[in-house]
């Protein structure tokens, strides 16, 4: 089911009123929303518990949305940090199978674009940006992203490290 | 309350919810503004008006400092307010051109001291302030805090140093109606001080409390 924002933010306010009905539509929406949007950006066998985490997050921070402002802005920037957290806890994806193409509505490609997550990474420097996609995203080790990037093993490490907080400081950026 | 089961875990979340009133920025503006004023009224009736400024007499160093460090709070205050409420496409750094003008009074007050060095005249009374004005800021700092925590700041590190940097220039700000001293000097270096050390203080502290 696709909605449009105004219906989100008509659905989010019945919401914060305590109307139940309107909540579980929502939430079958965002989890649609939140499905797609981490497809590309997380390791399948990782994907659910994403989802999930970042509906309790929405869940327990709806006093947090403001009525007046757009609902999907807001989505993205709990889910970005939902992301960016479990990037930090992740140190390494226990499988590694093949990432499906996302299936993106065609409506919301405008948004999607964004709010996308690549976005983030590209204020990283291409150094710190490819060892995260390496090791945080696509599951491979340390030693495996070193020999990859020419980089020795401790500056990998570094450089994810730095990238990371980098991350967690501009969640809420375009 | 994860649940292997999407449609659970949804169920669960709708058998939950309970109303919740929305974080307006009046309200974060508000809280902000009565700490402000209950960290002044502490210092008015708690240690005393300046002579002078209950004289109606007051130094230009004195107004311009002070100036500088309420914009400071404010820009501070209202950022950090702001973070409780995310959305990509926020911007968080107008507060650090306030924090760049503030900086301006240790910088001129070290450049003078290069310039035309000079031996304080105030020994421990100095230092008397700046611890004064930490204490002081964490009434604002606090009621930041609890404002953070209800609502879902994105960046808790940063949330946390500016709620910090909010209270230290309140504090200061507050505590100059009572501290004696007008020179650049003390007021860039010592005041300064105070404020640093709160923006410290909220950098170490406050993120273990709103983080989520």
């Amino acid at each position: 089911m696709i909605a449009d924002d105004a219906t989100l933010v008509g659905l989010m306010v019945s919401a914060q009123k305590g109307d139940r009905q309107s909540y579980a539509v929502l939430l079958k929406i965002a989890a649609g929303w939140l499905r797609r949007y981490f497809a590309r950006r997380v390791a399948p066998p990782f994907l659910d518990d994403l989802v999930q985490e970042t509906l309790i997050s929405l869940h327990r921070k709806l006093a947090s949305y403001d009525p007046a402002r757009p609902f999907i802005p807001w989505l993205a920037a709990i889910a970005r940090y939902r992301w960016v957290d479990q990037l930090r806890r992740i140190y390494r994806a226990a499988e590694e199978s093949p990432v499906d193409e996302p299936t993106v509505a065609s409506d919301e490609d405008a948004v999607s674009a964004r709010l996308s997550l690549d976005r983030l990474f590209a204020h990283l420097p291409e150094r710190q940006a490819r060892v995260i996609r390496m090791v945080r995203i696509d599951g491979c080790s340390i030693a495996e992203a070193a020999v990859a990037t020419g980089q020795s093993e401790s500056l990998v490490k570094v450089n994810i490290h730095r990238g990371l907080r980098k991350l967690a400081l501009m969640v809420e950026r375009e | 309350m994860k649940s292997s089961d999407p449609d659970a875990l949804i169920a669960a979340l709708v058998d939950d919810l309970a109303p919740a009133a929305p974080l307006r920025r009046w309200r974060g503006l508000t809280m902000f503004a009565a700490a402000t004023a209950l960290t002044v009224a502490i210092v008015v009736l708690g240690a005393g008006l300046r002579p002078e400024i209950a004289a109606g007499s007051v130094d230009a160093v004195f107004l311009l400092a002070n100036g500088l460090f309420a914009m400071l709070g404010i820009a501070a205050a209202t950022t950090a307010i702001s973070m409780a409420r995310p959305q990509v496409g926020n911007r968080h750094d107008g507060w650090a051109w306030a924090a760049a003008m503030v900086a301006l009074l240790p910088a001129a007050a070290l450049a003078m001291q290069f310039i035309e060095p000079q031996v304080s005249a105030h020994g421990l009374s100095e230092g008397r302030c700046a611890v004064a004005s930490v204490a002081l800021g964490l009434i604002v700092t606090a009621g930041l805090t609890l404002w953070l925590r209800r609502g879902a700041p994105t960046s808790p590190a940063r949330a946390g140093l500016l709620a910090g940097i909010a209270g230290g220039s309140v504090g200061t700000f507050a505590f100059a109606f009572h501290c004696a001293h007008d020179d650049l000097f003390h007021i860039g270096i010592w005041h300064g001080a105070a404020i640093l050390t709160s923006a410290a203080i909220g950098r170490a502290v406050v993120p273990r409390f709103i983080r989520w």
